[in-house]
């Protein structure tokens, strides 16, 4: 099977999936083009359940999934076509890296499971001589085995639950960079993360979801801009909450204040960028001394919080 | 690159034989393959004490129907036949061998084979054993039979039963010491829809042999435990292409 350049690989369509009354995924739809798409969310959001549903592993509760315009629940020679590298750290204990990848050789048919296996874990980074079984592997290592066995029979639809957890720096970057030339060959990558920052580095298209629902698509650059801008609001502590607040205020750097006893002062903010930089010498020129200076949704669970509900 | 495709096909001899082999050097441990030929020693050991009976090829077929096919052949294929695929779903392993390009059938046949492959020898050769430490040659063959078809027929059953439930071993014990070896023994008639009642016909098949609960023709018995593996496995099919794996 061959499919165009420029076609969606993956469309999903008013996809929600509910285990009895927990809703995991809500009415999500998408498609997703060859190169490289982020699935970013905090951890519990269906991310992976969204995955899984991508797969063919579960089956949606409402809405379709299509991947290379087949059914991947109902057809399961659409699986010649995908990877999977799944979240969990479980493998097989009795097997060695080796042996763990050319079974997945041997299960898609390729004719030399060997070679197969052996030039995956090289691209891995990994000694496919190594007699070791499994377990005795450090967590960055099962991780790369776990894409060795994803990209074994070269997919052209490649799905990776959380591939950078547990990566030192330097194998992070290099998976980044196999990632994206992945990509560049045409195929459809999609990479689960929680971190902001790793997704950056992807430079990729995003799809960002939150309490199970789509919570924006875009290229990162677009999506980036947005949560900058978004309102936050950032506690100070001052001997002069009122005297810096006033001066804020008038200046147009926070949007609204309440002084809450001698000290503590929180500030509502749409321009986080500029009050950080205007802050200090605000406080010079009023005589004030700051204590201290925390932004109090700054955290990702408070950026998808914002794109939710924007 | 305009297009991608990757046009390899499985053979699923070569699939069959893989995951047989995955699924062997997975489940089958030393404590398992200890604990199950511990069992068949006991077997071996009740034989030996049936040497001094007045009857001793009544007195081992006893002991072969009693213990030897109503409690160490289900519980052996309940540990391995429940725990074959249900340990991949505990484990979270299954969706690597979900997402192939593979007939449903196939994991299941290979969960089949695995389990019968390795309880079948350490189950009827200890019974045949049996046997013939008790001085009962005759026995032996008929123990040998109906062991070796018990064992396919429990293993159809607890390999659906390990895919379809989670802790399918519970479910298993009580169907073996309730159902098996009881329940199904209250009632006129209910004993054919037990498992050790076919498997001890085919003891019977031996001259001289009267066991109890062996009232079924050994011809039917034949047909029968097999076709209880047939349909655990096609159930076990139908379940395996169903559920959500996790």
């Amino acid at each position: 099977m061959s499919v165009g350049a420029d076609e969606p690989r993956v469309v999903a369509e008013g996809v929600s999936k509910w285990f009895g009354p927990l809703v995991a995924v809500s009415d999500v739809s998408f498609d997703i083009g060859p190169g490289v798409t982020a699935l970013l969310g905090p951890n519990g959001v269906g991310k992976s359940t969204m995955l899984r549903m991508l797969c063919g592993l579960a089956r949606p509760s409402k809405g379709t999934v299509r991947l290379l315009g087949r059914d991947p629940r109902a057809d399961a020679g659409v699986s010649r076509l995908v990877g999977l590298m799944p979240q969990q750290e479980s493998v097989f204990e009795s097997l060695t890296a080796r042996e763990f990848v050319r079974l997945t050789a041997v299960l898609h048919g390729l004719p030399d499971a060997d070679a197969a296996a052996s030039g995956a874990l090289e691209r891995m980074g990994l000694d496919p001589s190594d007699t070791r079984r499994l377990p005795t592997y450090s967590k960055g290592m099962r991780q790369r085995v776990k894409v060795a066995q994803a990209i074994v029979h070269e997919p052209t639809v490649l799905v990776l639950d959380e591939p950078l957890t547990g990566l030192d720096p330097r194998q992070r970057a290099d998976m980044i960079t196999l990632f994206q030339g992945l990509g560049a060959e045409g195929r459809c990558v999609i990479v689960s993360s929680h971190v902001l920052g790793e997704v950056e580095r992807l430079g990729s298209r995003i799809l960002v979801m939150s309490q199970g629902r789509l919570a924006a698509a875009g290229d990162f650059r677009e999506l980036r801009a947005l949560m900058d801008d978004r309102p936050m609001r950032v506690r100070v502590r001052s001997d002069r909450p009122r005297q810096l607040a006033g001066a804020l205020l008038e200046r147009g750097l926070a949007v609204g204040a309440r002084v809450d006893g001698d000290e503590l002062l929180e500030l509502d903010t749409t321009d986080a960028r500029n009050l950080s930089r205007a802050l200090a010498p605000v406080a010079r020129e009023r005589d004030a001394r700051l204590y201290e200076v925390l932004a109090l949704d700054a955290d990702l669970e408070g950026v998808f919080r914002y794109l939710v509900e924007r | 690159m305009s297009t991608i495709a990757s046009t390899a096909r499985p053979r699923t001899t070569a699939s069959l034989l893989a995951l047989t082999r995955l699924l062997l050097r997975s489940q089958v441990t030393l404590a398992r393959l200890l604990g199950i030929a511990g069992l068949g020693a006991l077997s071996v050991l009740l034989g030996l004490f049936s040497r001094g009976d007045e009857n001793p090829a009544d007195a081992a077929a006893e002991v072969i129907a009693t213990y030897g096919l109503g409690i160490l052949l289900p519980l052996a294929t309940l540990w391995l036949g429940t725990s074959v695929i249900g340990d991949l779903v505990d484990d979270r392993l299954l969706v690597y061998l979900w997402l192939k390009p593979l007939s449903r059938w196939v994991l299941p046949a290979a969960a089949i084979i695995a389990t019968f492959g390795v309880v079948a020898p350490l189950t009827a050769l200890p019974l045949a054993a049996t046997a013939l430490v008790a001085g009962s040659s005759d026995v032996a063959l008929s123990a040998f039979g109906a062991a070796t078809l018990g064992a396919l027929a429990y293993t159809g059953l607890f390999v659906a039963a390990g895919i379809w439930f989670r802790r399918a071993v519970w479910y298993g014990l009580a169907f073996v010491l309730l159902w098996e070896n009881a329940l199904a023994y209250a009632a006129e008639g209910s004993a054919r829809f037990t498992v050790s009642e076919w498997a001890r016909s085919i003891l019977e098949t031996a001259p001289g042999v009267d066991v109890e609960g062996g009232a079924r023709s050994a011809l039917a018995a034949f047909i029968v435990l097999p076709a209880v593996a047939v349909a655990g496995w096609l159930v076990a099919t139908w379940r395996y292409g169903r559920a959500d794996v996790d």
